[in-house]
């Protein structure tokens, strides 16, 4: 009784977590789908693709993607080979120097991006002062100063990965190597870096990764090269629009599908190595067989079905026009619109009715009448949302608006964008 | 020192040796050290047009210090309460975030540590895909749902819970679960890896001693995970006091966060000095406050990192 | 088989920090010898192999090969190959690449590294192997690649650190031959490392014993077994039983020891030691187990010993019978098994013979450790 509760309270516990953790992504992702020009799914329009086509035709999100594979290369090259010869040095450095050399290398991790973003910004711009050079140098440039910067603390994650993996290296294999011939460069070449060849893989694409999502670091040193990420801060910070979802949606999708990919990978090697153990995995018997491939691969599964997924997204969206469907929402709040407006003439005539009445009964006496109770009155007045007939969120057109939804959407800042 | 050197060149040979110290002295001195110095350099220095730069004028001050406790000269306030309310409350809410992430993440780090079977690995892919994501989306996605017509209000008001949508962002809750969200996994993997090595019969041993789960934790898993319970909330608490894109995109107009004031001290007054300035004394808050909390929890430099 | 090229250590020390690793070795190292470094661990066996093969810069002195000073001169510029003692294969290379590595290097092309595998592969005994990793090897089998590996760079100097130390007692046993054999076909100079004396009495033609960075003795391994130099190499190299004492007489090449224990006791002086020795010096005398006989009771004599029979074993080829003996350790004297009857002495006294030419007279001095 008491053990499953407990377990039911973890599984309770990990779902809450989980939903924490990626039930933001999975919404976000979804926006990306609705043809609401604000990025929101419980209003939910029109199934549409328009928001990728805008992404694809937005040439600051474009230069923006062009700058951060730039930026990401350099920062890959340096830092694995910073990371590369930080961790060689780590292994052999002299003992009593070896806690305050790990202490340093280790602290770009710690230190603020923003702090790293300043002090390259200001350091660099004093070398170029001293060296006499102009605004325009190298030394000044957006794209070196964003790689030496994100350099700094990304070679440390390198350091760490490769170094993880540089100690279980046996270093006779290099004198190994010496001593049949080889050049110091030669066996560094032929056996230490094959033997690091997978921690650097890691390495790399930590450092892409981190390079590519940076942004306190690369806002102080982009210059006149904005990163994607720098760009999209720039979009979120003032109007977003679903089409970053959409560009989120892509991102996600890329990363599930490596992950997969990857998991895949392991899956399969490691099913391989244990049916070499195993020969008589391959007889299990009458039961249905899928391609070795699959066999009790889940990842492999999910890769295929994510796949086919993506096929059909895509061969959906060369067909599917959404455009009715538009048409439709887009008539329907044109209707709503002026069955509102209408309704407030309504009121505003009875109301004109009433006072008239009052004042007919009383004269001029009538200066307390009761102001209208209903907010949504005032707020659809002043809504210029309304008055352009276009973003209201409500999606009940049957319904009369209510409480304070009205109001609300004077402060909707996707009332004053219009529609699309 | 130099038999070192020469034991080091006749290890390495000597143009791999070369390549390997001068990319180590180029990352080491030129990318951390100098610059760090050079920004500490700048900050005792006034905010010149670059032509004056090493003129007579330029000699070093403690103004931009003292700005930022007294306020500009001659202003009406004896204190800048302001940009300290901004820079305390930075510390606190990073405080926050840790322990927030500390209380959500040790469970699940526990519980990933000491499980074993294939859903775990679905499990550790599921943790890091969010962090591959870039971190301006992971805020605007938190953005979407906390924002005033977001997911959560809809939700709420939808129900009938809430007369009227709920600020999340006036109120800073966006901006606290945005950090958290942005951290979860600096906070977990140092957790996971040091429990991962605790044995398990500890834990049934100490079961088997008749001891309820929380003394189990309390005296046998919690010490044991210490240094990389340390880690983890060195890293948060660092990160979060130095973030800038989530309060960017998720705190609310009127509340700053200390790192965007150095953003507008850059960006917008365009003086770079006075940043340094702020940039060091966040820096130096920080490291502090992290070395007072890890003598205070009996914890070594050394574990960091691991 | 003098025309392989030697390797000479001139006043060779070796120092890391404040520890002297070599002390003051001169070696001569004849060209195609099997020559062994004998020495318990840590003794420095392995840093002036490491001088030879050049990881390893000496403090002072010189290492010549083939009457070359190698100062300055890197591991990879030496006419040595190195066997190391976990074998230091290419983990991430075939078999066949492994062994031909040194000729990669000097850009030989693939053909041509495989034509030589192949004909390595059949030296070694196994062909056909050339295409599977090392791990998918047999340990005596990644041994013999090893060694293919080394041989392959065409070495003058071959140097093997330990190399049979991870295989178990039958593969040791057979490798023991086996590199003996590959080292008279190739006839190059082989210097081999080992704290095994049975290895370096059946391959070596000569051994170098070391203790503590010293060298102790260098001759072939009859020398060494029957005429040991100190009373480390006496002790270190098979089983010997001590009884310590001073010299009370020298009488040409013999002389008598007052033992502590066992009375005046006639032994001869070894070679290296002879003149040395004077009246009132403190000598060890070693005597083997397999030198003793049991003499009829009653005897006396400088040649015969007396003592408390603690226990006795059966061996199989030997009876062993241990004897209470100087300073808690016993004497053993083994019996050879020739089918005779055997009465148990256990707890009596008994008297032991041996001839003086079997016993073995130095200075005192530092024994081994067991």
């Amino acid at each position: 009784m008491n053990s499953s509760f407990l377990r039911i309270s973890i599984w309770v516990y990990l779902a809450i977590f989980f939903a924490y953790l990626l039930g933001p992504l999975v919404i976000m992702s979804l926006t990306a789908f609705n043809s609401s020009s604000f990025p929101r799914i419980s209003p939910w329009e029109c199934l549409t693709f328009q928001w990728f086509t805008e992404l694809f035709h937005d040439q600051r999100i474009l230069n923006g993607i062009k700058n951060s594979l730039i930026i990401g290369a350099g920062t890959v090259v340096l830092s694995v080979a910073m990371g590369l010869a930080g961790a060689l040095m780590l292994t052999q450095i002299w003992p009593k120097l070896r806690a305050t050399y790990y202490t340093i290398i280790i602290a770009p991790i710690l230190i603020p991006g923003v702090v790293l973003g300043i002090s390259t910004l200001v350091f660099w711009d004093r070398i170029n002062r001293m060296l006499g050079l102009g605004a325009d140098s190298v030394l000044s440039n957006g794209v070196f100063l964003t790689v030496i910067g994100q350099s700094t603390f990304i070679a440390s994650y390198c350091m760490l990965v490769l170094v993880a993996r540089l100690q279980r290296y046996d270093t006779a294999l290099t004198e190994a190597a010496l001593d049949l011939g080889a050049t110091h460069a030669q066996a560094f070449r032929k056996i230490l870096l094959p033997f690091m060849r997978p921690a650097i893989a890691s390495a790399a694409v930590l450092a892409f990764l981190a390079s590519f999502e940076n942004y306190n670091t690369t806002t102080f040193t982009f210059g006149e090269y904005p990163t994607l990420t720098i760009e999209l801060a720039q979009k979120v910070r003032y109007g977003i629009t679903p089409a970053i979802s959409a560009l989120a949606f892509i991102i996600v999708a890329l990363t599930v599908f490596f992950a997969l990919l990857n998991e895949a990978k392991l899956r399969r090697q490691e099913l391989v190595a244990a049916a070499r153990r195993n020969a008589m995995v391959q007889d299990l018997g009458g039961k249905i067989r899928l391609p070795s491939f699959f066999a009790g691969n889940m990842a492999a599964v999910l890769l295929v079905v994510f796949a086919v997924a993506t096929i059909t997204m895509v061969g959906t969206a060369a067909v599917y026009s959404p455009d009715q469907c538009i048409a439709n929402v887009k008539e329907q709040k044109r209707l709503e619109a002026e069955r509102r407006i209408q309704e407030l003439r309504k009121q505003r005539e009875e109301q004109r009715k009433q006072r008239e009445a009052q004042e007919a009964e009383q004269g001029g006496a009538a200066q307390s009448a009761p102001k209208p109770s209903n907010n949504s009155g005032f707020g659809g007045v002043f809504a210029p949302g309304a008055l352009g007939g276009g973003a209201d969120a409500e999606p009940e057109a049957e319904e009369p608006p209510k409480g304070n939804g009205g109001f609300g959407n004077v402060f909707d800042p996707n009332s004053l964008s219009g529609d699309q | 020192m130099p038999s070192f050197l020469k034991e080091f060149f006749n290890r390495n040979g000597t143009g791999m040796g070369l390549t390997i110290l001068g990319l180590v002295l180029f990352w080491t001195i030129g990318l951390i050290i100098l610059p760090q110095l050079s920004m500490l350099d700048f900050s005792f220095r006034p905010n010149l047009p670059p032509p004056e730069i090493g003129g007579p004028k330029d000699v070093y001050t403690l103004e931009n210090y003292k700005y930022l406790i007294y306020g500009p000269e001659g202003g009406s306030q004896d204190y800048n309460t302001v940009d300290l309310r901004v820079f305390f409350r930075t510390l606190v809410a990073a405080v926050c975030v840790t322990i927030f992430n500390l209380i959500l993440c040790y469970p699940i780090a526990y519980y990933l540590g000491q499980s074993k079977g294939s859903h775990i690995r679905i499990f550790a892919i599921m943790l890091i895909i969010p962090y591959w994501i870039n971190e301006i989306l992971r805020a605007f996605a938190l953005r979407i749902i906390f924002g005033e017509t977001g997911v959560l209000n809809t939700l709420f008001v939808g129900l009938g819970i809430w007369d009227t949508p709920f600020d999340f962002i006036r109120n800073d809750i966006a901006l606290y679960a945005g950090l958290g969200y942005a951290y979860i996994l600096l906070m977990i993997f140092p957790i996971y890896n040091v429990i991962e090595s605790l044995d398990r019969n500890q834990i049934e041993a100490a079961r088997d001693l008749g001891a309820p789960w929380w003394r189990i934790h309390w005296r046998v898993v919690i010490p044991y995970a210490k240094p990389g319970i340390s880690s983890g909330c060195t890293m948060v608490f660092m990160l979060s006091a130095g973030a800038l894109a989530a309060p960017q995109i998720l705190g609310g107009p009127s509340s700053l966060w200390f790192t965007q004031l150095i953003y507008q001290q850059f960006n917008d007054n365009n003086d770079w000095p006075q940043g340094a300035a702020y940039a060091v004394v966040l820096l130096v808050t920080c490291i502090l406050f992290v070395l007072a909390m890890m003598r205070l929890f009996k914890v070594n430099m050394g574990d960091i990192g691991k | 088989m003098s025309a392989g090229i030697g390797v000479d250590l001139e006043s060779l020390w070796i120092r890391f920090g404040d520890f002297v690793a070599v002390r003051d070795a001169n070696v001569h190292i004849e060209g195609g010898d099997f020559f062994s470094f004998l020495g318990p661990s840590g003794c420095g066996k392995t840093t002036i192999l490491r001088a030879v093969s050049g990881f390893l810069e000496p403090s002072e002195g010189n290492v010549l090969i083939g009457g070359k000073n190698m100062k300055g001169i890197g591991p990879n510029k030496r006419p040595t190959a190195l066997i190391f003692q976990n074998l230091a294969l290419f983990p991430l290379m075939k078999v066949w690449e492994n062994i031909t590595f040194s000729m990669e290097i000097k850009g030989a092309s693939a053909a041509e590294r495989r034509r030589r595998a192949d004909e390595l592969l059949d030296m070694i005994a196994l062909p056909d192997q050339g295409d599977k990793l090392p791990s998918e090897l047999s340990g005596g089998q990644r041994q013999r690649v090893a060694i293919a590996r080394a041989l392959c760079a065409e070495p003058d100097v071959l140097l093997l650190d330990e190399p049979l130390s991870a295989l178990d007692l039958k593969l040791r046993q057979h490798m023991r031959t086996e590199l003996r054999e590959i080292q008279q076909r190739v006839g190059i100079t082989f210097i081999y490392i080992t704290h095994d004396q049975g290895e370096a009495l059946t391959m070596s033609d000569s051994i170098a014993v070391m203790r503590a960075g010293v060298i102790d003795q260098i001759a072939d391994g009859k020398t060494i077994y029957n005429d040991p130099a100190t009373a480390f190499a006496a002790s270190f190299v098979g089983e010997n039983n001590v009884f310590r004492g001073k010299v009370k007489r020298v009488m040409g090449d013999e002389a008598l020891i007052a033992t502590n224990r066992s009375g005046d006791l006639v032994a001869r002086i070894s070679t290296a030691n002879r003149g040395k020795l004077a009246e009132g010096d403190d000598a060890m005398m070693f005597i083997r187990p397999e030198a003793f006989a049991i003499a009829p009771e009653g005897a006396t004599g400088d040649h015969f010993v007396t003592a408390r029979v603690t226990h006795e074993e059966f061996e199989g080829n030997a009876f062993n019978i241990f004897t209470e003996g100087d300073g808690g350790k016993e004497i053993k004297v083994s019996i050879p098994n020739l089918g005779q009857s055997f009465k148990d002495h256990t707890g009596q006294n008994i008297t032991l013979e041996y001839d003086a030419r079997n016993a073995v007279v130095v200075p005192a001095g530092e024994l081994a450790a067991e």
